[in-house]
């Protein structure tokens, strides 16, 4: 399961159809609002006990990693369970999940890889294209001839590209092809980058043989042409486009130990999505990935890192649901009705919410409550009228400013008002849908049949603002449950900002004054809620909500482990989702601290 | 061929140039004779897939049951006209899944994943289906070395569950290519820095000489990679995708033994036809494919509402343009291609939905999904959105229905045995939904061009639903000049698509251990867990019926 990064589809939650006192069983975000607070020493409870060495994050729990309990069985969970939602209930059953040995690099990571192992970023013999244009499309199953086919083709023009290049040529070999050893050298030392661990003995001979084979294999024979074709070898090797986790030694607790090459490459393919740099190389050479302590060590120099950003950006785009053919690139506005609205800036709309996190992430090393509360925002000529704002004051690129009180945290900036918004007129229900399900990790169920094809009230001297109609439009039996309690209050405390996300206090037609104040629900029970006046309450309600952080972590640990919501991963999200609560806790920390669990540093046995 | 414009010398277009055949223009008489032997032409599938329905009200002829002809074709069909003689037009089939009959979670994640599965979609946010598709178990069957079938689309690549119908396995997605470079290299050997002559030449054996040896190379070294991690205790699912691999390095170098030793295996070789001269008379030229070929990103279509993009402008957007245009008209040469080269017997070729049309004389605003839905948006009901909204749907219509034509029409252009592609072939051209806007997947619009070597009935229309009368639907009953948007869906045309799809099984030569196929698809109902309670193919869709 390789393949799942790519997709944007919006998470499925169970739960909430028409009765919506149901207890809170069913998992989701409903438990971690009774833990969340007493339960930071992680171990105290009962079920933590266990829990403490599954994630051990930190220097503090690691020792405890405490054997036993782990080990059981917690692996047979498998398969992506319906149950969705943050997985964090009251107790949780830690668990290392069975993964493959030999998940293909992603086209993205095959991108980053080139980019990284020999400086190639665009193919000179496919018109600037980047390699992986040219590849199979991303798929999780066996290896197809169109992708065999193209991973041969793509080696081959990046190995002449990088041949004929004098200084991505010093990437790969640094010596004279046509002199002493330097063939096999650089079969060994470029073998060590490319394999992300030393080659066997077979392996250095199976590619002494190809240097042997030299005139056999390459036009005239010449030492540069054999050279070329050494390089073409690695990057068609299964060791190269496989991240292999092969090391076959118990850790005496029903897993097996990851060696400390196969460490470095899941600390660098989930940081930076990419080979293992010299440094990490280094220390997987001299043994020094062994202990959390070693790990953390790595990951908070490489979260330092700008490559560090891409998963980053990446990570956002799926929290927030965006992509390609997603609410964010189809988002069109009603020419008449909001000429201040351009198609055009549709991409600056999503380009100033990614722009948004990386700062708040990177540059101001914030948490997630300044990801909810920030005024930070990044605002162009085009864009600023949109916030109410001078555009004279202002160029065409996106830079930075302060907003006013109104607009804290990145669901109050152009990309989500605009995206989750209609084309006349502003959805309290998609707006509040994807706070509710997305954000705060409440399991709402689908529409009823027909829901969605039920029109809207027309506006009328009872109707005169959106919120009443779509207040009259959700009344019905099979609708309000869901939406009187959870959907309907965070969008309507965002009807604040009319569709194309600007400030608006009366409605424009019926000039109805606008009323945002709202009870929100905080999770899955409906009845732990809080009142709020509009958007900046609300955004400090979701921030303070243990719910919104479980679902944060949950995401986190979803997209870091390239599996969503596995059981086996739900005692991590809850000690994420409780080291959140504590103060100063960054998204830094959170990410480098997803490389100290037990699931990290083991695999489980195959089966 | 190479992007720097040389023909690559590769195993397979390269082997027929040693011989020295030279081809010319129109395509040979018969494929497989010009081997010097006669064996039976092979049979294929081709699923021609479409997104968000159509107007159904226009794309049905009025003819439901008998003879179709010409004179029948004349709405949204009519560029099938000529073709009317080699067409099937089943009518009543209902496609599994419905939304809130089987599972209630998004219309179009259910239909995409239950298309070509007849089975439920997952729960968790990739949303892929829970079964393996019918392109796969036919391939398996049909396919020389049982490859994978060549699953194709147009637009940016996507792994989501709405452009996504092939599936390789339970909640695996097989998603589409869509760089017809990349289709087009995989039926090559790669170039590389080999400087190649472009026509056949004394320079050749040398150049092919190295080349092979240095293919054998790289096949020995990653086979001795792939046998070694075999060795490893490893999960089965793992073990299987290293075989996988090895199955393709086995196929390679079959090829490979074929062009030294002469003929190859039965399995493997090379029709005669499959040379770089064929592509050449098809439109694959490194000049067409690059200019089909965008390299930058591929947007929705949406950055440039109103007007066709300037060009530079918006680079997404004009490769958008291109991918659609030029793309998907190279995609259907490449289709042919594989054919001749007889390196797939089994194709599903895709035009995702959720983009704006903005070329080829339409300037819409609006995606084709929202359009669909009338309302120009994903919301559903309530007022027509769109002024002109029922006219731009039927010109994508229209303009899809002109693609198909294309694709029916090449493949009848190439003669094979006594026929052509086109006959030896069932291209099935098959809608996500009946109507956009209603979302149903009851009495589908399907039309199959092609008899797969005289199997299928032809130049007929075919009620396959005991009812009379069967309904081409509503779609233009509301939106002809705003107001509320109505129902447009239509009753009837319930009989389970998994016969159809058992006929065409049966149709293209697979079997059930000998047998005729009865089954396909873990559901032919509502009920996911019930199985399949209708068994069968439909007789009256065959040739005898």
């Amino acid at each position: 399961m390789n393949s799942w990064r790519l997709v944007f589809a919006a998470t499925v939650l169970t739960g909430c159809s028409a009765s919506i006192d149901a207890p809170s069983g069913s998992g989701a975000a409903a438990g971690t609002g009774k833990q969340g607070s007493g339960a930071t020493g992680s171990g105290a409870t009962g079920s933590g006990a266990t829990g403490s060495g599954a994630t051990g994050s930190g220097a503090t729990g690691s020792g405890a990693t405490g054997s036993g309990a782990t080990g059981s069985g917690a692996t047979g969970s498998g398969g992506t369970s319906s149950t969705a939602g943050t997985g964090t209930s009251a107790t949780c059953t830690p668990g290392v999940p069975t993964t493959s040995q030999i998940p293909r690099l992603t086209n993205a990571e095959y991108d980053r890889t080139i980019r990284d192992l020999l400086g190639v970023t665009a193919l000179t013999a496919a018109a600037g294209s980047t390699p992986s244009n040219l590849l199979a499309t991303d798929q999780a199953g066996g290896l197809t001839d169109v992708g065999w086919a193209a991973y041969k083709t793509v080696g081959e023009d990046i190995a002449e590209q990088v041949m004929a290049d004098a200084t991505l040529k010093t990437k790969f070999i640094t010596c004279d092809p046509a002199v002493g050893t330097c063939l096999h050298d650089t079969a060994v030392s470029f073998g060590r980058k490319a394999f992300r661990r030393p080659l066997t003995t077979d392996e250095v001979a199976a590619f002494d043989a190809v240097i042997a084979a030299g005139p056999d294999i390459t036009p005239t024979g010449a030492p540069a042409e054999v050279a070329e074709a050494l390089l073409y070898n690695f990057l068609v090797s299964p060791s190269f486009l496989q991240r292999e986790e092969l090391q076959d030694s118990s850790d005496g607790a029903g897993h097996f130990s990851l060696s400390s090459y196969e460490v470095a490459s899941r600390l660098s393919y989930t940081l930076w999505g990419s080979t293992p740099d010299d440094a990490l190389n280094q220390a997987a050479d001299s043994q020094q990935l062994g202990t959390p302590d070693q790990i953390l060590i790595q990951a908070q120099r490489m979260v330092a890192d700008p490559r560090a950003r891409d998963m980053t950006q990446a990570f956002h785009r799926y929290y927030m649901l965006m992509g390609l053919n997603t609410r964010w690139d189809n988002t069109n506005k009603d020419p008449n009705l909001y000429p201040a609205f351009k198609p055009s800036l549709v991409p600056a709309m999503q380009q100033e919410t990614e722009m948004f996190f990386d700062d708040i992430v990177f540059a101001k090393k914030g948490t997630f409550n300044d990801l909810l509360t920030s005024t930070t925002a990044f605002v162009s000529a085009a864009t600023a009228p949109l916030y109410g704002l001078d555009p004279s004051k202002f160029g065409a690129g996106l830079t930075e400013t302060t907003l006013d009180a109104n607009h804290p945290g990145f669901l109050t900036r152009l990309g989500f008002l605009n995206a989750y918004s209609g084309y006349s007129g502003t959805s309290p229900i998609l707006r509040g849908a994807f706070i509710t399900k997305q954000v705060l990790g409440i399991g709402i169920g689908n529409p009823p049949p027909g829901a969605e094809q039920t029109p809207l009230p027309a506006a009328s001297d009872t109707l005169d603002t959106n919120r009443k109609r779509f207040a009259q439009l959700t009344s019905g039996s099979d609708c309000v449950g869901c939406h009187s309690v959870f959907i309907n209050p965070p969008g309507f405390a965002l009807e604040a900002f009319n569709t194309v996300g600007s400030w608006q206090t009366m409605e424009s037609d019926t000039k109805a004054p606008i009323d945002t104040s709202a009870n929100i629900a905080l999770d899955e029970t409906g009845t732990n809620t809080v009142p709020v006046s509009g958007p900046a309450e609300l955004m400090a309600a979701i921030a303070m909500a243990p719910g919104a952080k479980a679902q944060y972590a949950s995401k986190w640990v979803s997209f870091a482990y390239e599996r969503e919501g596995d059981p086996g991963d739900a005692c991590t999200v809850q000690q994420l989702a409780t080291k959140m609560t504590t103060g100063g806790y960054t998204v830094l920390n959170l990410m480098t601290d997803l490389t100290q669990t037990l699931s990290f540093r083991v695999r489980a046995a195959a089966q | 061929m190479d992007r720097k414009g040389n023909l690559a010398m590769n195993r397979r277009f390269f082997l027929r140039g040693v011989g020295g055949l030279t081809l010319a223009a129109p395509f040979l008489s018969s494929l497989n004779e010009a081997k010097g032997q006669t064996m039976a032409a092979p049979k294929r599938l081709v699923i021609f897939y479409t997104h968000n329905g159509c107007l159904t009200d226009k794309w049905f002829p009025k003819v439901e049951n008998g003879p179709l002809t010409a004179a029948d074709l004349t709405g949204t069909l009519a560029p099938l006209a000529p073709y009317a003689s080699k067409l099937l037009l089943p009518r009543g089939f209902r496609s599994m899944n419905a939304y809130a009959q089987g599972q209630t979670i998004d219309p179009h994640d259910q239909a995409c994943g239950s298309k070509l599965t007849c089975a439920p979609i997952g729960t968790d946010s990739n949303r892929y289906a829970t079964a393996e598709s019918l392109d796969h178990t036919v391939a398996k069957q049909i396919n020389p070395n049982k490859n994978t079938p060549l699953v194709l689309s147009v637009g940016a690549a996507s792994t989501r569950v709405k452009e996504v119908i092939s599936f390789s396995g339970p909640n695996i997605a097989f998603p589409a290519n869509v760089n017809p470079q990349t289709v087009f290299n995989a039926l090559t050997l790669g170039s590389g820095a080999t400087p190649t002559p472009t026509t056949p030449g004394p320079t050749m054996p040398a150049a092919v000489d190295y080349h092979v040896k240095r293919g054998q190379s790289t096949i020995d070294l990653v086979r001795g990679d792939l046998t070694r991690l075999q060795k490893l205790k490893m999960s089965s699912t793992d073990k299987g995708y290293l075989q996988n691999w090895l199955d393709l390095l086995r196929d390679t170098e079959v090829g490979v033994g074929g062009m030294t030793g002469g003929g190859g295996t039965g399995m493997t070789a090379m029709p005669a036809a499959c040379t770089s001269d064929t592509a050449t008379a098809l439109g694959i030229t490194a000049a067409a494919l690059t200019a089909a070929s965008p390299t930058g990103k591929i947007t929705g279509g949406t950055t440039s509402f109103g007007a066709p993009p300037p060009p530079g402008n918006n680079e997404g957007d004009n490769n958008l343009a291109t991918s659609f245009t030029k793309g998907g008209d190279m995609m259907m040469n490449l289709l042919a291609l594989n054919m001749i080269c007889d390196a797939n017997r089994v194709f599903v070729f895709l035009y995702p939905g959720y983009v704006v049309y903005n070329w080829d004389g339409m300037a819409f605003t609006h995606d084709h999904h929202g359009l669909s839905h009338r309302t120009g948006d994903n919301s559903v009901g309530g007022a027509c959105g769109v002024t002109g909204v029922l006219d731009q749907i039927n010109q994508i219509d229209q303009w899809l229905a002109g693609k198909f034509a294309k694709l029916v029409g090449l493949l009848d252009g190439i003669q094979e045995g006594g026929g052509t592609l086109l006959d030896n072939t069932a291209t099935m051209w098959l809608s996500e939904l009946s109507d956009g806007a209603a979302h149903n997947i009851n009495n589908l619009p399907i039309l199959i061009a092609g008899g797969a070597g005289g199997y299928l009935k032809q130049g007929a229309a075919v009620n396959v639903e005991s009812t009379k009368d069967i309904s081409n639907g509503n779609s233009t009953s509301s939106c002809q000049n705003g107001g509320q948007i109505g129902n447009t869906g239509s009753t009837g045309g319930n009989v389970p698509i998994n016969k159809l799809y058992v006929t065409l099984m049966n149709a293209v030569g697979c079997t059930d251990n000998g047998a005729k196929v009865t089954k396909f698809g873990v559901m032919d109902g509502t009920n996911a867990t019930a199985g399949i309670s209708n068994p069968g193919e439909v007789t009256t869709l065959t040739a005898g019926g």
